[in-house]
């Protein structure tokens, strides 16, 4: 071991076995510490988890075709002619097509609906897609966790695994009433905790009927042989309207809207993060100038020993970065058994309510707990420096 | 070196403060040299210069002028980082308020300076063993400082300062803290490592009494020894 790591060493034990004599302002710079990454952790989180909710629903293999100029599904609007000219297309342009040459699609159309779950509670609004029969196996990793799918013509209705937990009435068998009538619920489905599981599925003409939007549709799905067919799937689209069109993958669709809200979260998270860091970090600096204070004597008389200044400040340095250490380790521990897992909802980019978990991942804890290194190891700069500056006179003059 | 030069050579030796903006010259040409071997007893009143110069011939200090020589060492033409390498190999301090680090036990704190040296642990050991069996605190090592008297604290501060053999030995005030029959006992110890073990002493102190255990006692005053004579 060097002579200077050794010397490093031996004065971070002497400052570390001297703490409890700080214990009050010790602890008060690991709290704050910790309050801050736990925050950060929490905005992250949810971040995190409203992304992973999004993600979890895009596969790169199917293709949403819209209308319109527009990138998202509401606003979106493909003319029948358009649909009928594609299907009528003979010849591979990228699309899978069933055993009876047809194209492996669903119209859809998103309606978004008022809901209140009980009496003296807030109205939600909650999405109803209208789809074709073919619209749940156009969709990856979805799988019916109870019940069956909705028939044809029928005021039935598939729940969302989010909706059905989150929200009273739509146990299988149940009648919900949504907008002016009433549906049925018959079943329920998964897909791994992503933003289909806050989505309510129905039969496409009983939707439009519902809901007077006949002959409306907003997006088109299409299977792709794979991800790379979409260009030529966009190059067919170019002349079968006059409507432009556009395909974009399902997987990028759902990653745009998730990092845009993503981005407004963290948006808000970040600086209050740094805010409260900036404090935390006056507070860790006053926290280790009042540790070189009280370890004037120890520290002058290990120089006068002979000692060097290059480890009087790299144990200043040390001590600060390791309760820095401890408060992140606490803040990342809070967030991680008050935060993952937790069920939260916002509104997606359909305007309906979409419920998500925050997610306490690993580069959440990695970013969160850098921000507390960081505010220990800028706390500490200050009086690692003043450590070495210390008059060695002060050890010959010592009181006990 | 050869073995007619003096082990401690001070030559010219200035050194001043400001305060309030007012410079205050503490010594102005100042000469001392003191041989291999001796005990010396520096005296004087507050404000006379004996922490000046004992924080100077510790590499603590620096003089702003003239020359400063210990062995074979100019310590006026050391940086910080070299004396503090310096004292490490060549001197002890005993401090008049023992200067232990509380969280470290009796061999913990002896042990300090050796840390400072390409030693092993059990070689390391084996010296603490040996000094405070010399200083008589044989079977006191996971003693911590609080549980010792003030007189136990001093001989652990003194067999700090003689673990890694130095050869030079300097105290301030080494029994300023302590009562008489504590301090008889350090001043005996002191006068022991002097004429058994051979090191050269210089001690700061106010207490007459003390200074008589010194071959020599000098008399700082304003700077300059006015007075130098063999102790009694």
């Amino acid at each position: 071991m060097s002579n200077h790591i050794k010397q490093t060493f031996i004065m971070s034990r002497a400052n570390l076995f001297s703490l409890p004599r700080r214990l009050a302002i010790s602890t008060s710079m690991v709290l704050s510490v910790a309050l801050v990454v736990a925050v950060l952790a929490g905005f992250l989180a949810m971040s995190k988890g409203f992304e992973q909710a999004l993600e979890g629903a895009g596969s790169s293999d199917i293709a949403v075709v819209l209308g319109g100029g527009t990138n998202q599904e509401m606003g979106s609007d493909i003319p029948a002619d358009a649909i009928r000219n594609l299907q009528a297309m003979s010849g591979d342009f990228g699309v899978t097509r069933d055993a009876a040459g047809s194209l492996i699609a669903s119209r859809e159309i998103i309606v978004t609906i008022g809901f209140t779950p009980e009496a003296d509670t807030l109205p939600r609004t909650l999405a109803l897609r209208g789809m074709d029969a073919s619209g749940p196996l156009i969709r990856d990793g979805v799988t019916l966790s109870d019940g069956r799918l909705f028939r044809p013509s029928a005021r039935e209705i598939v729940v969302g695994a989010r909706i059905a937990a989150d929200f009273p009435g739509f146990e299988i068998g149940e009648t919900v009433r949504l907008g002016a009538l009433d549906w049925t619920v018959v079943g329920h489905f998964a897909s791994n905790g992503s933003a289909f599981e806050s989505e309510i599925w129905a039969d496409l003409e009983t939707t439009r009927a519902a809901f007077d939007r006949q002959g409306q549709v907003q997006s088109l799905r299409l299977r792709l042989h794979d991800a790379s067919s979409l260009s030529s799937l966009n190059v067919q689209l170019q002349n079968i309207s006059q409507t432009r069109l556009l395909a974009v993958s399902e997987a990028n669709l759902y990653a745009a809207q998730a990092g845009r809200t993503a981005d407004i979260i963290q948006l808000f998270g970040w600086p209050l993060a740094l805010l409260m860091a900036i404090g935390a970090t006056a507070g860790a600096l006053n926290t280790m100038m009042s540790s070189v204070a009280d370890r004037t004597v120890e520290i002058a008389t290990l120089r006068a020993l002979g000692f060097s200044r290059l480890s009087a400040c790299l144990a200043t340095w040390f001590e600060a970065i390791a309760l820095a250490c401890i408060g992140a380790v606490l803040g990342i521990l809070a967030s991680w058994l008050g935060f993952n897992g937790w069920q939260a909802s916002t509104v997606g980019a359909n305007n309906a309510s979409i419920g998500f978990q925050l997610s306490v991942t690993g580069d959440v804890m990695l970013n969160a707990g850098l921000l507390g290194l960081a505010i220990g190891a800028l706390g500490g700069a200050i009086p690692a420096f003043a450590a070495t500056r210390l008059p060695l006179t002060a050890a010959l003059r010592a009181s006990g | 070196m050869t073995n007619t030069q003096p082990y401690i050579s001070i030559r010219h030796l200035q050194k001043g403060y400001k305060i309030g903006g007012e410079a205050i010259s503490i010594f102005d040409g100042l000469d001392l040299d003191i041989p291999n071997g001796d005990f010396v007893a520096i005296m004087g009143p507050s404000g006379s210069g004996k922490s000046t110069l004992l924080n100077m011939l510790a590499g603590i200090d620096r003089p702003d002028a003239g020359e400063l020589r210990i062995g074979n060492s100019y310590l006026n033409q050391m940086g910080e980082g070299a004396r503090a390498s310096w004292r490490a190999h060549n001197m002890g301090i005993v401090f008049q308020f023992y200067n232990l680090l509380p969280m470290l036990n009796a061999a913990e704190n002896v042990e300090l300076p050796l840390l400072l040296k390409p030693l092993s642990a059990k070689d390391r050991r084996d010296r603490v063993r040996k000094v405070l069996d010399l200083v008589g605190l044989s079977g006191r090592e996971r003693q911590y400082p609080s549980m010792m008297s003030g007189g136990q604290q001093q001989r652990v501060g003194i067999a700090r300062a003689i673990v890694s053999d130095p050869g030079l030995l300097l105290c301030d005030e080494p029994t300023g803290d302590l009562d008489r029959k504590s301090a008889d006992d350090v001043l005996q110890m002191l006068r022991f490592l002097n004429q058994e073990l051979g090191k050269t002493i210089i001690m700061v102190t106010h207490d007459p009494e003390a200074a008589k255990y010194a071959k020599r006692v000098l008399h700082l005053d304003k700077g300059n020894f006015v007075e130098e004579k063999r102790a009694a």
